[in-house]
């Protein structure tokens, strides 16, 4: 059966390197490569390469503009960011071969490769970055005082809601990396169960719904980091200039 | 604690991961946003200049094709006025050769009846004399046996005189 945990495959030192950790690498190497591609083939006039990745970034960056209007700019590299690398970390573990070719230890199977958002770890690490960005764009935005002053108040009410608030901004972190983790996890114990049931055909529509749940999943992270980072950046007069016209 | 244990978590991973993803971040904000949104706006610029420039040259063009009407009916209207001179010159010079041919005509007509009129009496005053000539050498031959040597001579210039008296 899959355990919550990664599989840790070798040792450096104290530091495990789990087969998440290979797949992060793996991952790492896709958008890498991806970059090198684009930086090297960059043209005024697009090719058919080209072309593809303009029309997908100007999508997203129309959308973050349409939310964040002039701080897309700021906003919009974490926005591609969590979305690429989650999409192809939850598709990583499509791959044939990914949880289903590794070793045996004590009797159990050993995969060398696992989805990377599977692992806690990493959503947890990518919660942790969207929160910390939010904040710290929160900060510059708006200044330190009125940054603070949504969560502290002499008022008995608005320390209250700044408690409230508090608690809301450590559930973003837990929602955001349990809501990844659970999805993909989920899909993997799925994919693993309906593939020892039935090795051929069978899988096909859940590996079908697992490529939308991927998709899917990308985008909520993406979408509410997104979301969060503008709401956090807009001071209460601006909101309320904004609801009024 | 045991929740966190049996999730996997182990702080060293969650740093790495951590670090992982800033990393990325970096590189793809680096390598692939800024290099095409850079281009996206280039483009966006380029067109936009083509598009002002395009306007510029419709906006001239329109100015040009202005231009070119009023220069146009300018031309109309001065080439009008010169076929209009030119059609008046020619009718002066049409009736002033008309009238200098008509002159010419009868001028020439004039010369050529005075000229009639003058051989015509060159004619006679010939014909005269060459009649003249033939009475007198008649008289002479019809004379030669009837009169004298004298009074041959004294009829031919009686004749002679009166022959003269007659022209």
């Amino acid at each position: 059966m899959v355990s919550f945990q990664p599989e840790t495959l070798f040792h450096i030192g104290s530091f495990k390197i789990t087969n998440t950790l290979i797949d992060t690498l793996l991952v790492d190497a896709v958008l890498v490569s991806l970059c090198v591609m684009i930086s090297k083939n960059i043209k005024i006039i697009p090719g058919l390469f080209q072309n593809s990745v303009e029309m997908i970034l100007q999508a997203f960056y129309e959308i973050t503009e349409s939310v964040a209007q002039e701080k897309a700019k700021k906003i919009f590299p974490y926005f591609m960011s969590f979305f690429i690398f989650i999409l192809l970390a939850n598709w990583s573990g499509l791959i044939p071969g990914v949880n289903s070719i590794g070793f045996y230890e004590h009797g159990k199977l050993i995969p060398a490769l696992r989805s990377t958002t599977s692992d806690l770890n990493t959503t947890l690490g990518l919660a942790l970055v969207s929160a910390v960005a939010t904040h710290t764009m929160s900060i510059n935005a708006l200044g330190l005082k009125e940054y603070l002053s949504r969560y502290f108040s002499f008022n008995p009410i608005n320390l209250f809601i700044g408690v409230l608030e508090i608690i809301s901004e450590l559930t973003k972190v837990i929602s955001l990396s349990f809501r990844l983790f659970g999805n993909i996890f989920a899909g993997e114990i799925v994919l693993i169960t309906v593939s020892s049931i039935f090795s051929f055909l069978f899988p096909l529509p859940f590996l079908l719904l697992e490529v939308i749940v991927g998709l899917v999943q990308a985008l909520v992270f993406s979408m509410l980091t997104m979301s969060f980072m503008a709401i956090l950046s807009t001071s209460h007069h601006e909101a309320q200039a904004h609801a009024s016209s | 604690m045991e929740i966190i244990k049996n999730f996997g978590l182990d702080p060293l991973l969650l740093g790495a991961q951590i670090v992982n993803f800033l990393i990325i971040m970096i590189v793809l904000k680096r390598f692939a946003y800024k290099p095409i949104l850079d281009v996206l706006k280039k483009r966006e610029d380029s067109i936009k200049d083509g598009l002002k420039q395009a306007e510029e040259g419709r906006q001239l063009l329109d100015e040009a094709l202005e231009k070119e009407k009023k220069i146009l009916q300018n031309a109309n209207k001065k080439a009008e006025k010169i076929i209009k001179d030119i059609k008046d010159q020619s009718a002066e010079i049409e009736k002033s050769s008309q009238e200098n041919t008509r002159k010419q005509i009868e001028s020439m007509m004039t010369t050529a009846r005075e000229q009639i009129i003058q051989e015509s009496k060159e004619a006679e005053n010939r014909l005269a004399t060459k009649v003249s000539e033939l009475a007198v050498e008649f008289l002479q031959k019809s004379m030669q046996d009837v009169f004298s040597g004298k009074q041959q001579k004294d009829l031919t210039e009686v004749a002679l005189k009166r022959i003269k008296k007659v022209d």
